[in-house]
Formats: C-alpha cells, sequence, structure tokens
C-alpha cells in the first residue's frame, strides 16, 4: 500500500458517503415534491397561495427550512457529485459506451448527472431570485414567471427528472423494492408532479405580474 | 546467450483443471514452489463443465443407503469391463468418501439430504431419514446399484473447480495461464520440464522443475462430433508420446456419452436420466427396457450408447438433416425439478436448439465424451519411463476407468487422484535430488520448437492447410473409429491417418504466424494430434475383442484369455505408426465375470438377481 | 442459403502501428448459426488471423464474451438468426486486450479473488475419517445461487463505473462477497467483510445503472445481491468500531 493511502486511511469514509447521498436524495426529493404541491395550490386561488405562503413564515418554517435544504443540497452536491467524472477522457468513455449499451438505466444515468450539474447552477439562482424577493405571494411569484418563464420551465423539467430518476435508483441500490414496478411508480409520481408544476406556471403567466 | 525466459520451480502442473489443481495443492501444502500453466484461466478449465456428479459411497440418501466402498468398488470394476487396475480402484473408492468431505471444507455447496417421504418419477415411495438430514445427499446415476453421485444441483463440475482454485489462490501457487506446454524437456532418464508458448504473446518459455505433472484432460476435440470443450485436444498426451519414451495406456478405449444433443454435441447430463429421464424412439416408445430390463435408461453409458446405436439401425431414429437421432424425454419430472436441479440442462436446450425441456423432447444422439485412455502411470501417478514426471485425471491412465468409465467416477478421479498422487509427487520433489540439468540439452529442446515455428511460418516443409487436415482427421474417427468397430473400417482409419499424418508434416501457414497466432497454435498440435489418432486407431484394430466401450462386431465376445491386458503405445522417432505393447491387468479382488447388464449378459431379457 | 455480414474489431497489440479498424466479412449464414460457428467459419476459411476465445462453446465457462451489436454477451451461445443486419462484434472494455477479440479476463478475475479473498475462512482442521457438517440444502442452494457466477465479465463490461473506476469489482465482485457472506462454514467477522468490499471499490462504489442485472448471461440476481451486500455493510460499517 502507498504511504499516503496508510496515513489517509478511514475505513468509514465512503460508507457515510454513500449514506449522505441517499439521505440528502430522499430530502430533497421530498423537499421538491412538497414544493411543488405548494406552489400548484395557485390552481386553487392567490388567496390560498398567499395564506400558505403567509403561515410558513409565521411559524418560522421558512427560515429554518430554507437554510436546512441549502445546506442539504449542497451536501448532496459533494456526496452524490464525487462519482462524477471530471477528467475528459472518461466523460468521453461513458459517453461512447452509453451509445453503444442503449441501456436505458445507463442513458438515464448520463442525463441525471447532466442534469445535476444544471440544476446545480439553475437552482442557486432560483433561490437567491427569491431570497431576495422576499416574501412569497402569489403577485411576486407571477411577477417572476412572466419575465423568465421558459428558466422556470427548465428547471422544472430538469428538477422533475434528476429526482424521479434518482430516487428510482436509490431504491434500485438499496434493494427495497424490484426494479421494474419501481420504474412505474417513479415515473407516474414524476409526470402527476410535472403536469401540476406545468398547470401552475401556466396560471402564474395567466395572472401576470403586478 | 539464451533467447528464451527460463522459470524454474520444484514442481509444474501442465493444466489447471480439477485434477491439476487439486495436485498442486498438495505440493504447495508441503512447501515446495509451485507453478501451474493452463491454456485458459483455471475456471475455465473443462472440468467445470462436468455437470453430474460424482460419486463417493457415503450412503446418506434413502436410495443410497448400505452403500459402502465394496459396492462402489465392484460397481467400477463391472463398468470397466474387467479392465481396470483393480488395486487403483480400491484406493479410489476408499478415499473418494474423504475427499468429498474435503471439498465440503474448501467450500463445495453440496446438495443435502432433505428429510421426510418422497415420490419418484417412476412412482417409487422412499423417505429419506431425519437424522441424516444435512448431509451430502446423492443422486442415481448410470451403471450403479446405490444412488451415490454427490451433487450441487447441475453444477457439480463448476462448484467443484470454484472451490479448489479458491484454495490455489489462497496458497498464492503461481498459475501462468495461457500457455502451452509445447514439448516435454527430458536428458532420456529424467523429465526436467517443458518448453511452452504463451498464447498471449507467441513467446516460447522454458520451464524447469524438479518434477512434471501432466494434467492436459482429454482428446475429445480429434473427434467431429465430442462433448469436450474445443481445447481439449489431448495436448498433454501428445507432448508424453513424442518423448518416445513414455507409453500412453489403452487409447482404443474412448467413452461414447449417450446423450450428446443433436446437432450441436452439447452434453445433456446423465443425472436427466439418474433423476428419472427415458430414451424414447421415433414412435415415441421407451425401448430400453427391452433391451436392458433391470438397469433400463441406467445400464453403464457404453452399453446405453450400443443399445441406441443398435435401435437406430434398426430403423427406429429419428430422421434428422444430422443423420437419424432418439429423444431424451424428461418432461414428466415437471417445471420445478427441471428449472433447478436440472437448470443448466433447460439452459443449454434453450439457448441452442430453442426448445424447452419442460414440454418439448431433446433430440440425442451418442457422442464422443471421454477418454479412458492416457498417459501410462503407475498406483502413485508415475509416469512409465521417466523419472519426475506424473499424469493424473482424464489425462492419465492411471487405470481405474478400464474399458469404460462410469458416470460420475471421473469428477471423483480428478479430486481422488489429484490428492493421492498430489501427495506422492510431492513426497517424491522433497526427496528429489537438486535440478541437474545440461544447457545444451535444455536449450535443444527450445530451439528444436523454434525451428517447427520458423518452418510453418517459412512454409519450408510444404502448404498443407492445417484445417483441411484436422476435418479429414476428425472425420476418419468419426467414420471408422466410433461406437461399434470392425476390422475393415479400423484399418482404412488407420491407412487414412497415417496419410493425413504424413501430410502434417508438410503444413505450412498461411498467415503471418506473429504473435499469438492461432493458425500456427493449431499448426503445432496437429501431428501430435493425429500420432493419438493412431494410438486409438491402431490400438482398436489390433485389440481382438469386445471390451466395455470397445466393441468389435468383427470378436462381439470380451476375450479374457487372450486380452486380459493393457495396450501400451509408444511413438519411436521417425514412425508413423505406434509400437504397441501389452501389460498384464491386475485383478485382486473380483475376478472377471458378469457385468449384469449389457450383451454379455445373453439372458439379460430375463433381467438377471444381479446389480 | 442467405449471407451475413459481420464487422468485427481488428487490432493486434505487436503491430501498434496498425491503429485499430472494422473488418468486414461475409459469410453464408446456415439455419441455427451461431457466433461460436461464424468466427470459427470466418478464421478456417477467410482469415487465420482472427483472435477470439471459446472453451466450452455450451455457454458454462464463461471464455467468449464480447459485444455483440452493442450488448456484452456470450458469442456461443447468440444465435446470429436473433440478430439484425450486420452484426458488429467488439471486445470486452475494461479487460485487457489480447488481440481482436481476445480479452484477458483471466487475470482480472483472479485478482478480483484475491482481493475480495474468496476462500472459506475457516479456522478447522479437516478430519478424514469424520462425517461431513451438516448443512441445510436450502442454504447449500443458496450459496450455489451465487457460486453460478461464470466470470465471464459481461457485467463489468456493462457497467459505467467499472469502465472508468479501474479499482471498481463490479458486480460479479460483490455477488462473490455475496456467496461467502451467506456460507456458515465462512467465519469471517463483520470487520474483515467491511474492510473487503465497504468502499467505493465495492459495495458503494454502485451508481445503480444495472447494465449488470440486464445483461448477465447467467441470470443472477444481481440487483438483489448488490443491495443485499450494500445493506449488509452499512450495518456493519455502523455496527463495528
Amino acid at each position: 500500500m502507498l504511504v499516503q493511502k496508510i496515513l489517509t486511511r478511514n475505513p468509514k469514509a465512503e460508507l457515510y458517503y454513500d449514506l449522505v447521498e441517499l439521505f440528502t436524495g430522499i430530502t430533497l426529493v421530498g423537499f421538491l415534491w412538497t414544493h411543488m404541491l405548494f406552489v400548484s395550490t395557485i390552481l386553487l386561488g392567490s388567496d390560498l397561495f398567499n395564506t400558505l405562503s403567509k403561515s410558513l413564515d409565521d411559524y418560522y418554517l421558512s427560515y429554518v427550512g430554507i437554510p436546512f435544504i441549502v445546506l442539504v443540497f449542497i451536501m448532496h452536491i459533494l456526496s452524490a457529485g464525487r462519482r462524477l467524472p471530471t477528467r475528459y477522457q472518461e466523460q468521453k468513455i461513458i459517453w461512447r459506451h452509453a451509445k453503444m449499451l442503449q441501456g436505458t438505466d445507463t442513458w438515464v444515468w448520463v442525463f441525471q448527472a447532466i442534469t445535476g450539474a444544471a440544476i446545480f447552477a439553475l437552482a442557486s439562482i432560483h433561490m437567491f431570485v427569491v431570497l431576495t424577493g422576499w416574501p412569497i405571494t402569489a403577485t411576486t411569484s407571477a411577477g417572476r414567471v412572466e419575465a423568465f418563464w421558459w428558466f422556470y420551465l427548465v428547471l422544472l423539467l430538469l428538477g422533475e427528472y434528476h429526482a424521479g430518476f434518482g430516487i428510482y435508483r436509490q431504491f434500485v441500490k438499496w434493494g427495497w423494492f424490484p426494479r421494474k414496478p419501481l420504474g412505474y411508480v417513479s415515473k407516474l409520481i414524476t409526470v402527476i408532479i410535472l403536469t401540476l408544476g406545468v398547470a401552475a406556471l401556466w396560471v402564474f403567466l395567466q395572472l401576470g405580474g403586478a | 546467450m539464451s533467447n528464451y525466459t527460463t522459470i524454474v520451480s520444484d514442481v509444474l502442473v501442465v493444466g489447471a483443471g480439477l485434477a491439476g489443481e487439486r495436485a498442486a495443492i498438495e505440493a504447495a501444502s508441503r512447501g515446495l514452489d509451485v507453478i501451474i500453466l493452463s491454456l485458459v484461466p483455471p475456471r475455465r478449465s473443462h472440468s467445470t463443465a462436468a455437470q453430474g456428479g460424482c460419486q463417493a459411497s457415503l450412503g446418506n440418501c434413502a436410495m443410497g443407503s448400505g452403500d459402502n466402498t465394496d459396492v462402489h468398488f465392484a460397481d467400477t470394476v463391472k463398468g470397466s469391463d474387467w479392465g481396470c487396475d483393480q488395486e487403483v480402484a480400491r484406493l479410489f473408492v476408499e478415499t473418494a468418501p474423504k475427499a468429498v468431505r474435503q471439498m465440503s471444507m474448501w467450500g463445495v455447496p453440496w446438495n443435502r439430504v432433505v428429510g421426510g417421504k418422497k415420490t419418484l418419477p417412476d412412482g417409487r415411495e422412499v423417505e429419506d431419514p431425519k437424522e441424516k438430514e444435512g448431509l451430502i445427499t446423492a443422486r442415481d446415476f448410470g451403471g450403479t446399484a446405490k444412488w451415490r453421485t454427490c451433487y450441487t444441483a447441475d453444477g457439480a463440475g463448476h462448484t467443484l473447480q470454484y472451490a479448489v482454485d479458491s484454495v490455489v489462490i489462497k496458497l498464492g501457487i503461481t498459475v501462468h495461464d495461457r500457455t502451452e506446454a509445447i514439448s516435454l524437456i527430458h536428458d532420456g532418464e529424467t523429465c526436467l520440464g517443458v518448453v511452452a508458448r504463451c498464447l498471449k504473446t507467441g513467446e516460447l518459455r522454458i520451464y524447469l522443475a524438479k518434477s512434471t505433472v501432466i494434467a492436459t484432460g482429454g482428446y475429445g476435440r480429434l473427434y467431429g462430433a465430442s462433448t469436450n470443450a474445443i481445447i481439449n485436444e489431448g495436448n498433454g498426451m501428445s507432448i508424453a508420446l513424442n518423448t518416445g519414451l513414455v507409453p500412453l495406456g489403452n487409447m482404443e478405449a474412448v467413452q461414447f456419452h449417450p446423450t450428446g444433443m443433436v446437432p450441436v454435441w452439447i452434453l445433456i447430463t446423465e443425472g436427466a436420466r439418474g433423476d428419472g429421464g427415458y430414451l424414447l424412439d421415433k414412435n415415441h416408445h421407451r425401448f430400453m427396457p427391452d433391451y436392458e430390463p433391470k438397469k433400463k435408461e441406467l445400464a453403464s453409458r457404453d452399453v446405453v450408447s450400443r443399445r441406441m446405436i443398435q435401435h437406430i439401425r434398426k430403423g427406429h431414429g429419428v430422421d434428422s438433416p444430422y443423420g437419424p437421432h432418439l429423444w431424451l424425454d424428461i418432461r414428466h419430472l415437471g417445471a420445478k425439478h427441471i428449472n433447478t436441479n436440472l437448470r443448466e440442462i433447460a439452459n443449454i436446450c434453450k439457448n441452442f436448439n430453442g426448445i424447452d425441456p419442460v414440454n418439448a423432447l431433446i433430440p440425442v444422439r451418442p457422442t464422443q465424451h471421454y477418454s479412458m485412455g492416457g498417459v501410462r502411470t503407475n498406483i502413485d501417478g508415475q509416469v512409465y519411463g521417466l523419472k519426475g514426471l506424473f499424469a493424473v485425471g482424464e489425462a492419465a491412465c492411471w487405470d481405474l476407468h478400464g474399458f469404460n468409465r462410469l458416470g460420475g467416477n471421473s469428477l471423483a478421479e480428478t479430486i481422488v487422484s489429484g490428492w493421492i498422487v498430489g501427495k506422492k509427487m510431492a513426497e517424491y520433489t522433497l526427496g528429489a535430488a537438486e535440478l541437474n540439468y545440461q544447457y545444451n540439452n535444455v536449450q535443444g529442446f527450445a530451439k528444436e520448437q523454434q525451428e517447427r515455428i520458423n518452418n510453418l511460418i517459412a512454409g519450408k516443409q510444404g502448404k498443407e492447410n492445417v484445417y483441411a487436415l484436422r476435418k479429414e482427421m476428425e472425420q476418419t474417427l468419426m467414420d471408422y473409429v466410433g461406437i461399434f468397430r470392425n476390422g475393415p473400417d479400423l484399418q482404412k482409419a488407420v491407412d487414412n491417418l497415417k496419410e493425413i499424418y504424413h501430410r502434417s508434416l508438410k503444413i505450412g501457414l498461411q498467415s503471418s504466424g506473429k504473435g499469438a497466432n492461432p493458425e500456427l497454435s493449431t499448426c503445432l498440435r496437429m501431428p501430435g494430434m493425429l500420432r493419438l489418432a493412431l494410438c486409438i486407431s491402431y490400438g482398436a484394430l489390433t485389440r481382438t475383442e469386445s471390451r466395455g466401450s470397445h466393441a468389435r462386431e468383427d470378436f462381439p465376445k470380451r476375450d479374457d484369455a487372450n486380452w486380459l491386458k493393457r495396450t501400451l503405445a509408444y511413438w519411436k522417432e521417425g514412425s508413423d505408426l505406434p509400437d504397441l505393447q501389452y501389460e498384464p491387468v491386475k485383478i485382486t479382488e473380483l475376478p472377471p465375470g458378469d457385468r449384469g447388464y449389457g450383451e454379455s449378459s445373453a439372458s439379460s431379457a430375463e433381467g438377471k438377481k444381479q446389480n | 442459403m442467405s449471407t451475413r455480414k459481420f464487422s468485427i474489431f481488428r487490432y493486434n497489440p505487436i503491430t501498434p502501428e496498425v491503429k485499430p479498424f472494422m473488418q468486414e466479412y461475409t459469410i453464408e449464414e446456415p439455419p441455427g448459426m451461431t457466433i461460436f460457428v461464424a468466427l470459427n467459419k470466418i478464421r478456417e476459411e477467410l482469415d487465420p488471423t482472427l483472435m477470439f476465445d471459446f472453451v466450452c462453446r455450451a455457454a458454462i465457462c464463461g471464455s467468449c464474451a464480447m459485444i455483440i451489436n452493442g450488448k456484452p454477451r456470450l458469442a456461443c451461445k447468440t444465435l446470429t438468426s436473433d440478430l439484425k443486419g450486420t452484426v458488429t462484434l467488439m471486445p470486452l472494455p475494461v479487460f485487457k486486450l489480447i488481440g481482436d477479440l481476445s480479452v484477458d479476463t483471466g487475470t482480472w478475475f483472479r485478482h478480483l479473488s484475491v482481493k475480495t479473498k474468496s476462500w472459506i475462512h475457516s479456522s478447522k482442521e479437516f478430519d478424514p475419517n469424520a462425517p461431513e457438517d451438516r448443512m441445510d440444502n436450502e442454504t447449500a442452494l443458496e450459496i450455489y445461487e451465487a457460486e453460478r457466477c461464470i466470470e465471464c465479465g459481461c457485467c463489468i463490461a456493462g457497467c459505467v463505473t467499472a469502465n472508468i473506476r479501474e479499482d471498481f469489482l463490479g458486480a460479479a465482485g460483490i455477488n462473490r462477497v455475496a456467496r461467502f457472506m451467506v456460507d456458515p462454514r465462512d467465519e469471517r467477522s463483520k470487520e474483515e467483510y467491511f474492510d473487503v468490499i465497504g468502499s467505493d471499490e465495492g459495495a458503494f462504489g454502485c451508481m445503480g445503472l444495472m447494465a449488470c442485472d440486464d445483461n448477465c448471461p447467467m441470470q443472477l440476481p444481481l440487483q438483489l445481491q448488490l443491495s443485499f451486500v450494500r445493506r449488509k455493510m452499512v450495518s456493519f460499517g455502523l455496527s463495528i468500531k
């Protein structure tokens, strides 16, 4: 064994990394789906939306929740991101490999890696914009959507894709459910959330900014 | 200056199948430095293809109760048609149960006895005793009085090889895979090692050792239709024969397995019949009971194969583009049994024939399967004619099998003889003098091989095409040296093979021969393969009797007065026929008699009170 | 008789000046032709230099895995009639290339066995005169289920992680450890197992792409084995000091 590896050996490090990836992933999926359910309350009217937003504020849920999610988000990037190839040759190998194998799961993962990187950028912008325009109301949201609807549409698609297949992959890896039915269920949920999300965007767009 | 890398060890084992690795373990665990050479990675050896199982008289299951080494001994001797060495057979049956238990310790997941009542496919009720539950169980195989074949589902060879190889790895034994021994090195008295060709790079290397073990398996691929892996070309036998000093024993004793699947000749294990499968003819009539009322499908392999050919000759075969065949029927065993205990068969049928044996019949015909003959050794595995040379497993003629091997006895032989011969070989090596060799002599062997290679590449001796010659050899053996033999056919075989042999000395390469060139590999083997083919055919022509698998239509009876002896084939340099000598067969316990099945039991139609 | 076109990867390391290329061959296609039959025909009739590996030709030895029309498969049991159009053959990635379609799986798998210490670890001495230790038949079958792996390398070749991380043991390695974990004869402790495979080289390196599960010619339940080992490693890892 190499000296530098003996000196830095931490047998459990990768176990913890894997667990962090699992728990942050599940948390983020849970957050995202809840987030989208909350957002889509707009379908039931601006008042409900505003009341919900305000009560989250009143009970300090936003003030605890948002920093927590930011932390989880970063941890997820670090733990899941460790798997991503950084060298050009590795990236090329994976691309070739996915093309050759035509395995659905392999392609799905390639796009998951790409969407992950994209979400890192887009979600950061999204958070920055929302936080600087605090609090969240139907009107401010509608304004943002009107100006940047394409941004939200892209983020929605990327986020749901990443979350839906991410949760599928974690369940496959940990073997809690068989692969096939799991695939159907995660796809179904993703489609439902996507529909709600697109509908919400549409409503915001109709609503228009102040 | 030598051009060749030279590697020295205490022990050199050629062949990493079960027998070779088992012997290597004995030597290594006594502190000897061992190198194993193998054509392929050890776990790809043909040993892994043995599906059925391994005979050992543990007597744990209900149908094996009352079994003991004496019963196993009698079965083996009768199976061999009194051709085997009875001292060897005795040693073998006494050791087999221990070897099987040892394999259990090493990791083989043998199937175990499950207590309780069960109904066999033929309707018989048996009850496995509760107190035996969890001990190693056994299944039925041909030519045995008791259920004695220990198994792991249908992967006995696979699990044995993996377990034995795991011990090889544990002991850190060096394995050079993709390395082919192409010549023995010796000084006329003692074997000193081998010249080997690396099949990754084409490089020639010299391996020197105090003891060399030949464990290269059989020569099935001399025949056009064989159940054997394509690496089974008898390499070890031919390099031993080429010394001119070492004899091959009983090369005319060739086993045909009753159930090779048409048309790819992949083996359908005897376990299929052992577990209750039937043989049917074109009218879906179960014909074996007509010929063998007592043992039915489970007479010895030579007998079942002959009965099948006999039945086909009477016009009851199923016609196909690949010639007439018969059916193997396991449908009545049920999907659950087929898909667990006989899963490999189900897979083979699906993959290679597109049929599901749960509801379809399997086309089968007797197919070359095993060589009882091989490099002749004494009971310690020491090869006749050269000190420091040993042989073990199918490559050897230890002589456990005589003229017919029982199913399940070959896998057992590998672990038993690997153990025994390995021990004797290790003792010899520990007591042997320091490796003593003449530099020029050793180099000479390598240079001779280098010259052969150079000549082949340059096409100096001629331009014969190796693949064409090979096809002719395969066809000759198939046509004239098959299950039923006769004088004129065998003469034809010998004449043809002699002619092909002469042409094989004039092979020229079509390709460049550079590196690990596959054509060159075949060319280097070809003359040796033809010498083996001639040993088989000429031995068969000369043996004017029928014994076990050697069935002469012109001499249909066993002739103990003249032929209770073993053929020893030598190859003198420059000759085109083997020099045949004979030695008596040792009878220590069981004098020649009736096997209880087969043609010699003339009254078999009434059924004998025999096992 | 109809004919079939093959496009075959050619590269011989002893002539590195010749860059890898695809070579085309056309041969007659009799019914029931497998890639085994086809390749031998090409070598014997068209190109004696073509390198490839077969041993048992019955799908039990694992020698002949290659990439057939993009999928890792055993060539011996692949019927050409099941493939559409030109048959494209590539050697398995990850393993060292010997030449053309021939790769060195032997060295790789031997290394795997050494690394995972794939042998029964037992303190018992063998007593030739004692009866064997008893084992439940169900347990024996469970061990055999994992032991059925033939080390063909299809799972490794199909695995993205194995393609970019040289030290990843892949499904074959993880399945191997599972085989010993279910074996009551193996006395290894949690610590020892965790040490062998409780890292990104083993259980945690798997990203769950399941190309192994999709491409295993032996139909081993690799998803179940991989997740079983992953969960075991978590419980072992969390319970040891």
